[in-house]
Parts: structure tokens; C-alpha cells; sequence
């Protein structure tokens, strides 16, 4: 097997973080994890005077010429073999050109005329790691891409079981900088015995020459410099107090990047009216949408009923009667312009032929639905539906018609009447289109009439998981400190809640208030709120708070590339372990690594681990020396880096059952208590 | 019920209370009542025809609450058809009976 790092940055350019090449710091890097073969993949530029450098500094490993290119919205990485370095230096140097000149991304036309002959070069784009070469592009470039570069084991073993994925391949990205100290947990291993171009080019073609470990294939890869592999699947960290468990999952958190934490205590309630309200509030957040979309329709109508003003119409009415009055009053004051027949029109009203248009839609609807043709078809033939809407369509175009003419009319006779008006003291109509307020009218009613079901307090929804029961219910807003809750700024709700039980008069006095956006208006009508249930459909305790959070904590792990727990004994008692969190922790292991560090035998026996590691705090003359002993579960011996043993049942005694003499003492007690 | 006369050359209209009042006595809130009680169906009213009102400040006030009215009217059925089916899916989603 040979371990190879073919995306490894020697110079920074404007795409990195600023970093001062060192190359001691490469060289102790591939020594150090013995490293058989690299490539230098700076960003669109290749330093020929600084490869040939680094190739006699490292005399004993592969060193092949690279670039990584900004290629269609991704990155990929251009490797030729060294035999070609100065062909390649100078094909690179037309992409480093093209780069300063227009700062963005090369085509894949541009690049086909850089690089003619793609069979020369290996090909490894950005796959399951950001910026991602699109596959639509990387299909075009089939065969020449084999292999992609992913970030994580995770998707590495994804990748493996997924026919139809590139080769995976995982490589450091690593800039190499003074001082920088590198794990090697970030390369692949290949089945190859030598390191040609030809021979790593042939390995990245072929999924079953490609590994996480050296000897262990894909269910096991290298995790930290100090020689800990873990396992793809799940991976108990056991020892005495002080061994250097906790610092293990610390170096891991480090090393990789999308990990998941879940660290000691964490989960503890320590302040329960502090705890409670953070809790309801990640419930709150977490449902938002569910929210939202119960909300939704009602938001609907407020939007709408926000710009009615029944007082406003109310003044309207007014106006017209006193202008009628007036104008009754005033008669005999007419003269000739007044007495005329347009002085006094009123307009038509508008016509709304929303209705129409509806039903013109609905028959559409009714004639181009396919799945149910037959059902539509045995009540109304279908002839008949496009007479209707033949039909229907002749009345839309008169009326429309109709409504264009009045529009017409409604102009001129207002322009006759301004005319008119300069001629004459008889006072004006102010006319009012009735239908519209009876419209509003109709609108506020029905408002009122949703604002009040909608408050009435009902269940929403309920979603059960793990044994606890998510309840959210809608109910109404107890006080004025709940609306000011609602809307996270500090305003004064008291006079506003007065009128919460009017929909309308309150939706008024929401409208008085300044630093609301009408947009909000809608959450301050009912509130929805999320309980939490136990089993028996109670309200949780502090306790089981603590439960439901670390189930959340893991079931959220899904979203990263690594699950780490420090001691979950530490927040929770062994029923609750046993029943469900081993069972989701074991679940979520056959998708990404799990490390569970614990002293507990129901989590670190029961749970049967892929993979157990024991660390151990062994003191020296002036010093102490962590060390640590790997091996499955049913291995007689776990093995240290360096060969070591230790048998696996003293440590599962020490460490999970406190001795072998407590663990036979207490089963005899329990064996007595039975009998 | 019919709620606009013409009685002996003048005008008349009942309000809320259900009382017969002079037209010339109609308030804004009167005139919102109309209009709910002609939305809702059961509202008539006597034709305006100029010759039966000889008082003309009624026969002014009444023509121009009638020609309103008659315009509501015509379209009762498209406020119907229209009212029906305002805000329809907010109220079958929220109404918990």
C-alpha cells in the first residue's frame, strides 16, 4: 500500500489565507506520516523553480507537478506526471495568465485548448467538497475524471458503496506554513507497489485499489498523527479517570472539520428557569416553520385587511350624504351649468370580474386534468366543459368590454364635470362606491370571525420521537408580555391588549404602534406554543429536558461527518441510556463515525462498539506517558501503534464494572436478591 | 322589508331601530345599515320616480341614495358569489368546529 497527498499548497495566492511557505514544514510532514507520494496543486499557478526545490528535498517520495484550477464554478485539481514537468509548466502558465487577466473560472472549451491531451493528466475535481465541479461537467469529461476529492470518511465510504460515484479519494488541502504542525489523517492509501504516475493514475480508476488505512480498508481510517485509526462505524474511548479521553475527542475535534460535539455535562440542567425558557426557545426556533405554514393563510388576511379602513369608509359614506344634503338645500341655486344632467352623474362603479375569471380557471382545470378524466367525464362530458368555457369566456370579453366603455365614460363625464364646476357656486355630489364598503365591510367581518377561531386553543401538530411526544398547540396570548416577547423589540403592548379580544380594534392599535412592521402584525393574533411530553404524555421534568436535547443533539449529527459524545452517564441514568440512547447512537454510527467516550458499562458493553479503544495514563521515572490500545470488541488483546498489548476483558473489568471482584460480588448479590 | 318610501310627496327611510324617519334626517350610520340589510337579501324599496316627490331636497336625497343602492343591488350576486369566497381557505382552516 502506498499513502499518497495529491492536494498539498506551497504558495499563497489571493485565494488562500495569507501563509509563508516552509519547507521544512512539508518535509516534516510526508516523513513524518510516511507519505509515498505528493503533488504541489497551488491555485492556478505552478512554480516550476519552487517544485524542482521541494523534489530535491524529498528525495525519497514522489513529488508530482500540480495546479488547482478555478474550473466551472469549481475547483480542480490538474496533476501531469513528472517526467512532463516542463510541458506542464508551460501549459500552466496559460491558465495563470488567463486567471490574472479575468479573474474567473476557466471553461471547459478554454481549458480542452490549454490542455488538448487529457489521457496525460490525471483529472480530480472538487466532488463532494466545496466548490464542487458540477457533474453534469465532470460527465463531459468522462474518462478522463476517475476520481473525486471528498472532505470526510463519511462520504468516502458513501462513495465506495455508491456505483455510480467517482473514486473517492481524501487529501490534507493543507498549506504548508511555518511551524505548522500536520496530521496525516487527511490522505489515501492506494494498492499499489510502486508510485509511477501511470500506477496512481491506474489506482485512482478503480475503487477497490483505493483505502482509509493501510491495512483495514474502508472501515477504518487514520484519525489522529499519533497513530489512532478509528472506525467507519462506531467507536467506544474507555479508561481510568485522567487517561486522556476527553483530550482525545478534543485532538479529533480539531483535526476534523464537520464534527459534531457533544461534550460532558453539556446537556445538564444547572439554572431550571434559565434552562426551561432556552429550551422552549430552541423548540420554538426549531418548529419555526411549522409555524409559519399554519400561520400562513391567516397572514394572508391580515396583509389584505391592513389596508382596509372601515373608518375611512365610514367618512366616505358621510361625505356623500352631507353633499346630497347640501345639494338638496341648495337647489334652487342651480343654474344653467348645474341644472345640466352630467353635473350630478355619478360614475359606474368598478367592475370586478375576479369571480368570473375564477370559474374560467376552475373549468380549465376541470378540462386539463388528466388523472381524473374518467371520474369528471361520468358526471360531465367533456364536450360540455368546453362549451362552458367557451361560454365563459364570451361573457368575460363582454363584460370586459362593457367595463372598458364605462371606464371611458367615467372619464369624460369627470372631465365635463370639472369643466362645469368652474362655472357654477352649486355645491358638487361627493359620490361613493357602495360595493366596496360593503366589501370592507364584509372583510372585517370575516376577519373578526378567523382571529377568534384561530386563537381557540387546538393542537397542531404532534410529532413523536424517541419516546417523547412534540406537541405544538395554538392557544391565545395570556398578557401584554407575550406579545412583547413576540416581537423581540422593546415595546409597550398594555394598551393594545386591552382590545385583544376585537380583532379589528386591535388590529387598529397594532397599527398605532411604531417600530412594528405591518408585516408581524399577523404573529401577535394567537400564539403557538411547543410543549414537550414524556411517555406518559406529561410535561418533561429538568431531567428528561436533558434527554430530549441530547436525542436532538444526535439525531442532528446527521448533518455532520463525525459524532463525538463525552460520558452521556454523566447527564443521564441507564434505563434512558440503554432503551434509547444506545439504539440512536448506534443507528446514526452505520452512516458517520461515532466516538463515545464513557465509564459505563451499559453504554460501553451494551452498546457493542465496532471498535474499542483504552487509554492509559502510565507513569514514568520523572513523567507520565498516555498511551493508547485498540482492537474490536472480541479481540482477545487490544494493540497499541507500537505493538503493545493489553488483555480486553482486565480493561472492560477495570474500567466498566470496577474490578472483576465487584463484578462477581455484585452479581452474586443480585443473584441472592433474585432467589 | 321595505326600507326607502315615498308617501304623500315625501321621502322616508327605518332605521336600525326600526323606526320611519324623514330622508332628510339619514345619517351615515343609517346608510351602512341599508347596505348590510340589502347585502344579506331582505331589503326592498319604493321605486324613485320624480312626479311622486314634490318635496325636491327629498326627491334629491332619495334619488341619489336609490340610484346607489340600485347599483348595489344589481350586483348583489357577484358580492355574494365574491363574499363567499373571501378569505374561504383561512376559514376553513382555523375553524375548529
Amino acid at each position: 500500500m502506498k499513502r499518497i497527498d495529491l492536494h498539498i499548497h506551497t504558495i499563497s495566492t489571493g485565494q488562500d489565507s495569507d501563509f509563508e511557505f516552509c519547507l521544512n514544514s512539508l518535509v516534516t510532514y510526508v516523513n513524518d506520516s510516511g507519505i509515498d507520494a505528493i503533488a504541489i496543486t497551488n491555485h492556478n499557478v505552478f512554480d516550476i523553480d519552487q517544485f524542482q526545490e521541494i523534489v530535491t528535498s524529498l528525495q525519497s517520495t514522489k513529488v508530482f507537478p500540480g495546479i488547482e484550477v478555478d474550473f466551472a464554478g469549481g475547483h480542480l485539481l490538474v496533476i501531469a506526471d513528472d517526467s512532463e514537468v516542463l510541458d506542464f509548466a508551460n501549459r500552466a502558465k496559460q491558465i495563470t495568465e488567463q486567471w490574472n487577466n479575468q479573474k474567473i473560472p476557466i471553461t471547459l472549451q478554454d481549458f480542452r485548448v490549454v490542455f488538448p491531451d487529457l489521457s496525460r493528466l490525471l483529472l480530480i475535481p472538487h466532488y463532494r467538497k466545496r466548490p464542487e465541479v458540477p457533474d453534469h461537467v465532470i460527465g463531459e469529461l468522462k474518462p478522463d475524471i476517475t476520481a473525486g476529492e471528498v472532505t470526510s470518511p463519511r462520504k468516502f465510504k458513501h462513495c465506495i458503496n455508491d456505483q455510480s460515484a467517482l473514486v473517492p479519494v481524501i487529501f490534507s488541502d493543507c498549506r504548508m506554513s511555518k511551524g505548522l504542525t500536520m496530521s496525516a489523517s487527511r490522505t489515501t492509501y492506494i494498492d499499489a507497489q510502486e508510485t509511477t504516475f501511470a500506477a496512481v493514475r491506474m489506482c485512482l480508476a478503480d475503487k477497490s485499489k483505493v483505502s482509509l488505512s493501510a491495512d483495514r480498508g474502508h472501515d477504518f481510517f487514520d484519525a489522529l498523527p499519533n497513530g489512532l485509526k478509528l472506525s467507519n462505524g462506531l467507536n467506544v474511548v474507555i479508561g481510568e479517570r485522567s487517561s486522556g479521553k476527553t483530550y482525545t475527542l478534543d485532538l479529533l475535534s480539531e483535526n476534523f472539520d464537520s464534527i459534531k460535539y457533544v461534550k460532558q455535562f453539556a446537556l445538564l440542567e444547572r439554572d431550571p428557569e434559565r434552562d426551561a425558557k432556552q429550551f422552549e426557545e430552541l423548540l420554538t426556533r426549531g418548529h419555526s416553520l411549522v409555524t409559519q405554514e399554519y400561520l400562513s393563510e391567516f397572514r394572508d388576511v391580515v396583509d389584505d385587511i391592513t389596508g382596509v379602513s372601515i373608518e375611512a369608509d365610514e367618512k366616505l359614506v358621510q361625505k356623500f350624504l352631507q353633499s346630497v344634503k347640501q345639494y338638496a338645500s341648495e337647489v334652487e341655486r342651480k343654474d344653467s351649468f348645474s341644472n345640466t344632467r352630467l353635473y350630478d352623474e355619478a360614475p359606474y362603479p368598478e367592475v370586478r370580474l375576479d369571480g368570473l375569471k375564477g370559474l374560467i380557471a376552475s373549468t380549465k382545470t376541470l378540462i386539463e386534468t388528466t388523472e381524473y378524466r374518467a371520474i369528471i367525464e361520468e358526471f360531465i362530458p367533456f364536450q360540455q366543459l368546453t362549451g362552458l368555457i367557451v361560454r365563459l369566456m364570451n361573457e368575460y370579453a363582454v363584460q370586459k368590454e362593457v367595463a372598458l366603455k364605462q371606464i371611458w365614460v367615467n372619464d369624460l363625464v369627470e372631465s365635463i364635470q370639472r369643466s362645469l364646476k368652474l362655472h357654477t357656486a352649486t355645491p358638487e355630489i361627493n359620490h361613493v362606491d357602495l360595493y366596496q364598503i360593503a366589501f370592507n365591510r364584509s372583510k372585517v367581518q370575516k376577519f373578526s370571525r378567523i382571529a377568534n377561531d384561530l386563537r381557540e386553543e387546538t393542537k397542531i401538530t404532534e410529532k413523536h420521537l424517541q419516546g417523547f411526544t412534540i406537541v405544538a398547540k395554538i392557544r391565545p396570548y395570556a398578557g401584554a408580555g407575550e406579545l412583547k416577547t413576540v416581537s423581540g423589540k422593546k415595546i409597550a403592548f398594555s394598551n393594545a391588549f386591552q382590545s385583544y379580544l376585537e380583532p379589528y380594534s386591535f388590529l387598529k392599535e397594532l397599527k398605532t404602534i411604531e417600530g412594528l412592521e405591518p408585516t408581524d402584525y399577523y404573529k401577535f393574533f394567537a400564539k403557538v406554543e411547543y410543549n414537550v411530553l414524556n411517555r406518559y404524555g406529561f410535561e418533561v421534568s429538568g431531567g428528561e429536558r436533558s434527554e430530549f436535547r441530547l436525542l436532538q443533539q444526535i439525531a442532528d449529527a446527521q448533518n455532520y461527518d463525525m459524532l463525538l459524545i463525552d460520558e452521556p452517564e454523566s447527564s443521564f441514568d441507564n434505563g434512558f441510556l440503554r432503551d434509547e440512547v444506545n439504539k440512536l447512537i448506534k443507528d446514526i454510527s452505520t452512516s458517520i463515525p461515532v466516538v463515545v467516550v464513557t465509564h459505563n458499562n451499559t453504554v460501553g458493553a451494551s452498546i457493542k462498539p465496532n471498535y474499542v479503544i483504552y487509554t492509559k495514563r502510565e507513569p514514568l521515572q520523572n513523567d507520565v506517558e498516555y498511551r493508547f490500545y485498540c482492537g474490536t470488541p472480541s479481540d482477545k488483546e487490544l494493540v497499541s501503534p507500537d505493538g503493545r498489548t493489553i488483555k480486553n476483558f482486565d480493561v472492560l473489568m477495570n474500567c466498566l464494572e470496577a474490578g472483576e471482584t465487584t463484578y462477581t460480588d455484585r452479581g452474586h448479590t443480585y443473584e441472592i436478591l433474585k432467589d | 322589508m321595505r326600507y326607502l318610501r315615498i308617501e304623500d310627496n315625501r321621502a322616508y327611510f327605518v332605521n336600525s331601530s326600526g323606526a320611519t324617519r324623514p330622508i332628510d334626517e339619514i345619517g351615515k350610520d343609517d346608510l351602512l345599515f341599508l347596505i348590510d340589510r340589502l347585502v344579506e337579501g331582505d331589503f326592498d324599496m319604493d321605486e324613485f320616480v320624480e312626479e311622486h316627490l314634490q318635496n325636491q331636497a327629498h326627491s334629491i336625497i332619495y334619488k341619489n341614495i336609490y340610484e346607489r343602492l340600485t347599483e348595489l343591488l344589481d350586483n348583489r350576486d357577484r358580492f355574494k358569489d365574491e363574499s363567499r369566497e373571501l378569505y374561504k381557505e383561512a376559514l376553513e382552516k382555523y375553524s375548529k368546529s
